[in-house]
């Protein structure tokens, strides 16, 4: 029931890309495929020809030097959850990968992959906006960076050209005193589809937060930063009432949908449950 | 120690050599290193590759349909539609052994011009390929017209609802008469009156619908098949107008069946295509054919309303049940009369009056799931025992304890239970098991309940059940076990070797167990309706018995002692008071063989033979024993997002006596988790007839990272059961009682009780009211 | 297309459609032992060990294995022996109907390769990927637990 394609596996990025850059109507590329196997068995999508980026190279290394983390193209859900340094260096992410799948998915998809993926469920980009992580786009004709939180322009509608791949993401060092977090909630604990995602990151100096960021999924149809809520924290003295109004604030941002597994009402009452749970846990953390 | 292993009631000195044990199954080695085949895994020179093309609608008129297309593919070997079978229907009735009329119930084969269900099929296609397969299907050009439908119980009941079955969509009915409802109501001090309401469940075996037919050289059609019942051979051959010996089912290890595996699925179509081409067909369903290729679990809407005296005695049991039996009647019959036998609960009443229907809509049919109909009406008796006890201000546990059956009470259909019902100890380990509760924290409640129950073993007695076994013993003192048996995963044919092991004096390695072929192993009937050892372990236990006493008589000669104290053990026979005399086993065979002496014994066992209950009353006997037990659940409920987690699980559950405690623990443990499912994650949701949960990804059974990390099975043996040794079933009773176990907890822990299934974190949320 | 790989320790040559799973071809290969159960990743029935790691073959496309090596439940150990995973799940009775078992062993052995003594969390966060209806996993976690225990001896 899959369609009919060619298939080309190099071991190169600039393979990878030169082949890419080809007849860019029916090529595309598949980093785990985790997805775009699962689309193209339901006939969702019909790709003519497909690059598998799953011998490239180099394409998954994780760094860390001079203040700056970086992972990889290729880089897979199971290499954030197994680095144990990730658990300080991005620790909503890490959190993702634990709750994300099941192993066998993790060992095969990618951040870059469920980054491109468009989905509004996507549980690895409400953590990587809370880290202010950036993209490097590359193609044959070079590289560019774009900020995480500028990738997404609709439901589904990303800035990245179809001759274009994620070639590497990074993110700062998180600073001291900082808190950085993730909660999903699905209807089941394990490898479920996440109902209300949400992400938050705290920096606290002598009470004042300095900043805080508040990202959610599966509430929107693109995940995104709940920026009104961010600025009533910036800047201010910490307490329980301004955590509610922040919450109160994200919730109004959010615009979810019924579905088959949660109201919208649903969805919302829990947006601001949970970016609320979040926020003062993070601030308590911090305070300890 | 005792010479011979005794059965019945007076087990306290019983000593077994193998009965009883933790032995690792026979089949365990074969399925842990893949080396283990199922239906699916085999194949043969020529082999063609089936598909089916299903109707995307769940109501409608078929006014076309054209194969031509399909049929002119290179690489298709055959397209039958309902024009290739003019008068051929698909039995789904209940398999008997007896011959008798079965109800008149079988349904189309392939649409012939109305389609009834979303799914149901339209044609069938054998290609060289499977490709080739699904491409065809493609190429099928068809028309369906919408067809007016009803998707709700009730709804079918009114005047001039669309008529899916019958005359009113009424498919089946039942209703007991038990003493005098009127005066238990009077009797009463409180009533209490509440609707419980459940939901479709699919089965979600991990090993979808498949099998491989071909037919031989004496033009018998052989299906090697994945299935609980090889007995459908009757009803496959009718179903191709050729003769019931020239059928021959060789069912495989099934990969889980929970009665998803009971009726037909694909073998009537494998019988088609390999009788049409002559050639081998495989078809194996995807997991999405299988969300439309079997009945599930019927949706239950029970009214119940209860009566009881201020200090907690019931006086009166009233039920209104009205199940979805959907598109087709299947065992919709027979699951309405389990609940309503159920209905009751471990509880001594004396006035009960129950109405019940099963109604045809137009979503999915539904039919066989363990517990049948008996799961379905715990969750309302032991939700309802919650209520009261509330309402009353008494205690839940001791509520129940106030008004549990005991043996000597009859049930609700009359039937007096002669069995040990030991309901109160069980429900009392099951709470003690759960040791200390935690404090609540913050939004985090703490929740506990229990529930208890009574479930049947053993088919309906006027089905007039038999199961057969053929036991012997080789000359190098190797044991054969021939059973009809189909193994789906409990354990059942390492049992029989067990049984075989313990008579005959060897290990459960040294017994081999051919099964499944319903040409060559004596018939042992269904794997179904926890029946399986109660049946056949009987049957293997008297073949059994037959072989070693004419060992033991013989070996008694040799040894020139009294027959009783002969032991047969660790491959010899000696007298138990002076082990040094004794014989080697496999001289003592090699004795019997050249003597003449029967090395094998071919036994059928029959369960009680009944007539049917009474039609007005429903007083009459309806299986053979009940099985009765408790479970405990302490739960802790996030009441601001509505999450359940489950802490703590505690079983207890008197079988009888455990063949092989570990295979016990593994059936309450994986009980436990359907249990859970059912009342907290599954749901398949029908709108307007169309399934909107066709795969693992909306359709959610629990994983590893829901259950918690163990549950304690309190296993407590009364050998008080028909089963061989005492042995009552564990199949169904280890899930019945745990989703309503679940949904106390979690009325316990909110204060309020969802009435209908399942408790999502969304219900959880709404019954606080934190969300309008 | 064909494809170079080793699949239980033998070389093996492949030949593929570029369209085609790497269980569908693992199967008409003959390795049957790697089971179907949802095509579509939702149930680690079909999980096999791709260079060491678990990753269910049915959303895997055979024509991207060039150059790997493939453990299949059986490749696990020599043909007549067993490994320890293998052993643990046997005395353990963590295998009813045994239809889940290869991808469990699979994604047990994956695992543990990452994480020689997991905790709780470790094993149940390991296997949310592989689905099981019949034994409620309770005998899983303790086959993992037994499996970690022998192979830390060794």
């Amino acid at each position: 029931m899959y369609p009919n394609f060619e298939l080309v596996v190099p071991t190169t990025l600039s393979d990878a890309l030169a082949e890419l850059s080809g007849d860019t109507n029916t090529v595309t590329p598949m980093a785990g495929g985790t997805n775009l196997m699962i689309d193209m068995r339901a006939g969702l999508t019909s790709p003519e020809k497909i690059v598998s980026l799953s011998s490239v190279a180099d394409f998954g290394q994780i760094a860390h030097r001079d203040g700056r983390v970086e992972i990889g193209g290729r880089t897979t859900i199971s290499d954030i959850l197994y680095a144990n340094d990730m658990r300080v260096l991005a620790p909503s992410l890490h959190e993702s990968a634990k709750v994300f799948a099941g192993q066998m998915v993790r060992n095969t998809a990618t951040v870059a992959g469920n980054v491109c993926s468009g989905s509004p469920a996507a549980d690895t980009v409400p953590p990587l906006l809370t880290l202010d992580a950036v993209l490097t786009l590359s193609s044959t004709s070079g590289e560019r960076e774009v900020p995480l939180s500028d990738f997404y322009t609709g439901y589904k509608q990303d800035v990245r050209k179809s001759d274009e791949l994620i070639s590497k993401i990074h993110w700062k060092e998180l600073p001291d005193n900082t808190a950085n977090s993730f909660y999903k909630l699905g209807l089941r604990k394990g490898d479920a589809i996440t109902i209300v995602g949400v992400a938050v990151l705290l920096t606290i100096n002598g009470g004042v937060c300095q900043k805080a960021r508040i990202a959610f999924n599966s509430v929107a149809p693109v995940v995104k930063r709940a920026i009104g809520a961010e600025a009533i924290l910036a800047g201010q003295t910490l307490s329980v009432e301004l955590i509610d109004k922040a919450a109160q604030h994200a919730v109004s941002e959010s615009s979810p949908i019924d579905d088959l597994r949660a109201s919208a009402t649903y969805r919302r009452h829990c947006t601001g449950v949970l970016v609320r749970r979040l926020l003062n846990q993070a601030w308590q953390a911090i305070a300890k | 120690m005792s010479a011979k292993p005794k059965d019945g009631q007076h087990g306290a000195n019983v000593r077994f050599h193998q009965i009883g044990r933790r032995l690792p199954r026979t089949d365990a080695p074969g399925k842990v290193t893949g080396k283990t085949k199922y239906a699916g895994d085999y194949s043969m020179p020529r082999m063609l590759y089936a598909k089916v093309l299903r109707s995307p609608k769940a109501s409608a008129t078929l006014t076309r349909i054209d194969v031509s297309k399909a049929r002119a593919m290179p690489g298709v070997a055959c397209v039958l539609t309902a024009a290739d079978l003019p008068h051929r229907v698909m039995p789904n009735d209940i398999p008997g052994q007896t011959g008798k009329d079965r109800l008149k119930t079988d349904n189309q084969i392939l649409v012939k011009e109305r389609v009834r269900y979303q799914g149901e099929p339209l044609a069938l296609v054998a290609a060289e390929s499977l490709s080739i397969a699904e491409q065809a299907i493609q190429l099928i050009e068809y028309e369906l017209e919408p067809f007016p439908g009803v998707f709700d119980p009730f709804e079918a009941l009114k005047p001039g609802a669309p008529i899916v079955q019958g005359e009113d969509n009424v498919v089946a009915t039942h209703q007991v008469r038990k003493g005098d409802i009127r005066s238990g109501f009077q009797a009463a001090d409180v009533i209490v009156e509440n609707t419980y309401k459940t939901q479709f469940i699919e089965h979600a075996f991990l090993e979808p619908e498949a099998g491989l037919a071909w037919i031989d050289e004496n033009d018998v059609v052989n299906i090697r098949m994945s299935t609980q019942v090889i007995e459908h051979f009757r009803f496959i051959a009718d179903a191709l107008g050729v003769p019931h010996n020239k059928v021959r089912i060789m069912g495989a290890m099934v990969g889980g069946g929970f009665g998803g595996k009971e009726d037909i699925t694909i073998e009537v179509y494998l019988a088609l295509l390999t009788k049409n081409t002559g050639r081998p067909v495989q078809m194996i369903y995807t997991r999405e054919d299988s969300m439309f290729g079997h009945g599930k679990r019927h949706p239950f809407d029970i009214r119940l309303r209860t009566g009881l005296t201020n200090e907690g005695k019931i006086t009166a049991v009233q039920a209104e049940i009205t199940a979805d039996a959907g598109a087709y009647v299947y065992l919709s019959p027979y699951v309405l009369l389990y609940s309503v036998t159920a209905i009751q609960g471990p509880y001594q009443v004396d006035n009960v009056h129950v109405d019940a229907r099963a109604v045809a809509t137009n979503n999915m049919y539904t039919s066989a799931f363990r517990g049948f109909g008996a799961a379905q009406a715990c969750i309302a008796y032991e939700q309802q025992m919650d209520e009261a006890a509330k309402r009353l201000g008494i205690d839940s546990v001791e509520l129940r304890r106030r008004n549990f059956l005991q043996t000597g009470d009859s049930i609700a259909t009359g039937y007096k239970v002669d069995s040990a019902v030991w309901t109160e100890q069980c429900m009392d380990k099951a709470i003690k098991g759960l040791g200390d509760r935690p404090a609540d924290e913050g939004p985090i409640k703490i929740g506990r309940g229990v529930a208890c129950y009574q479930q049947s073993y053993g088919r309906i007695t006027w089905l007039h059940d038999t199961s057969e076994a053929w036991v012997g013993i080789e000359v190098d003192g190797t044991v054969v076990v021939r059973s009809g048996v189909t193994d789906i995963g409990a354990g059942q044919t390492s049992a029989l070797a067990q049984i075989a092991a313990e008579l005959l004096g060897v290990h459960l390695d040294d017994v081999k167990v051919y099964h499944s072929d319903s040409a060559v192993t004596p018939l042992a009937g269904t794997t179904t309706a926890t029946r399986a050892l109660y049946m056949t372990g009987n049957a293997v236990k008297q073949a059994g018995e037959a072989v070693r006493d004419r060992l033991v008589r013989r070996a008694a000669h040799a040894l020139s002692v009294d027959e009783e104290i002969i032991v047969l053990s660790d491959h010899r026979a000696y007298d138990v008071n002076d082990p040094d005399n004794g014989i080697e086993l496999a001289d003592l065979v090699a004795l019997c063989a050249s003597e003449g002496i029967h090395r094998s014994e071919l036994v059928i066992f029959k369960a009680p033979f009944t007539d049917p209950i009474d039609r007005d009353t429903g007083q009459g006997r309806v299986h053979p024993d009940y099985v009765y037990g408790a479970h405990a659940i302490e739960v802790s409920v996030d009441t601001e997002t509505g999450e359940v987690t489950i802490l703590k699980s505690v079983a207890a559950h008197d079988v009888g006596q455990a063949i092989n405690p570990q295979a016990v623990e593994g059936q309450i443990e994986g009980g436990t988790a359907q249990g859970h499912g059912y009342a907290l994650t599954e749901d398949l949701i029908y709108k307007d007839g169309i399934l909107v949960t066709p795969s693992f990804s909306e359709y959610l059974i629990p994983t590893s990272m829901d259950v918690p990390m163990q549950v304690d099975s309190i296993i407590l043996e009364s050998r008080s059961g028909r089963g061989p040794f005492g042995a009552k079933g564990i199949g169904e009773p280890s899930l019945t009682p745990v989703a309503p176990a679940i949904a106390n907890a979690v009325a316990d822990a909110i204060g309020s009780r969802i009435l209908d299934f399942p408790i999502t974190p969304e219900k959880v949320v709404r019954a606080l009211h934190h969300i309008a | 297309m064909t494809v170079q790989l080793n699949i239980n320790g033998e070389e093996s040559e492949l030949a593929v459609w570029p369209n085609e799973t790497l269980l569908a071809a693992l199967r008409r290969y003959g390795y049957v032992e790697v089971k179907s159960g949802c095509e579509k990743g939702d149930c680690g029935a079909c999980a096999v060990l791709v260079d060491g790691a678990a990753i269910d073959s049915c959303i895997t496309l055979a024509g991207t294995m060039t150059g790997r090596t493939v453990t299949t439940v059986a490749g696990l150990s020599a043909p007549e022996e067993l490994h320890p995973i293998h052993q643990a799940y046997i005395e353990c009775g963590a295998s009813q109907c045994g239809y889940c078992t290869p991808g469990f062993v699979i994604a047990t052995q994956s695992l543990l390769d990452e994480i020689s003594n997991p905790n709780d969390e470790d094993i149940r966060v390991g296997l949310s990927g592989n689905l099981c209806r019949c034994t409620g996993y309770v005998k899983i976690f303790d086959a993992v637990k037994q499996s970690a225990a022998t192979l830390n001896q060794d």
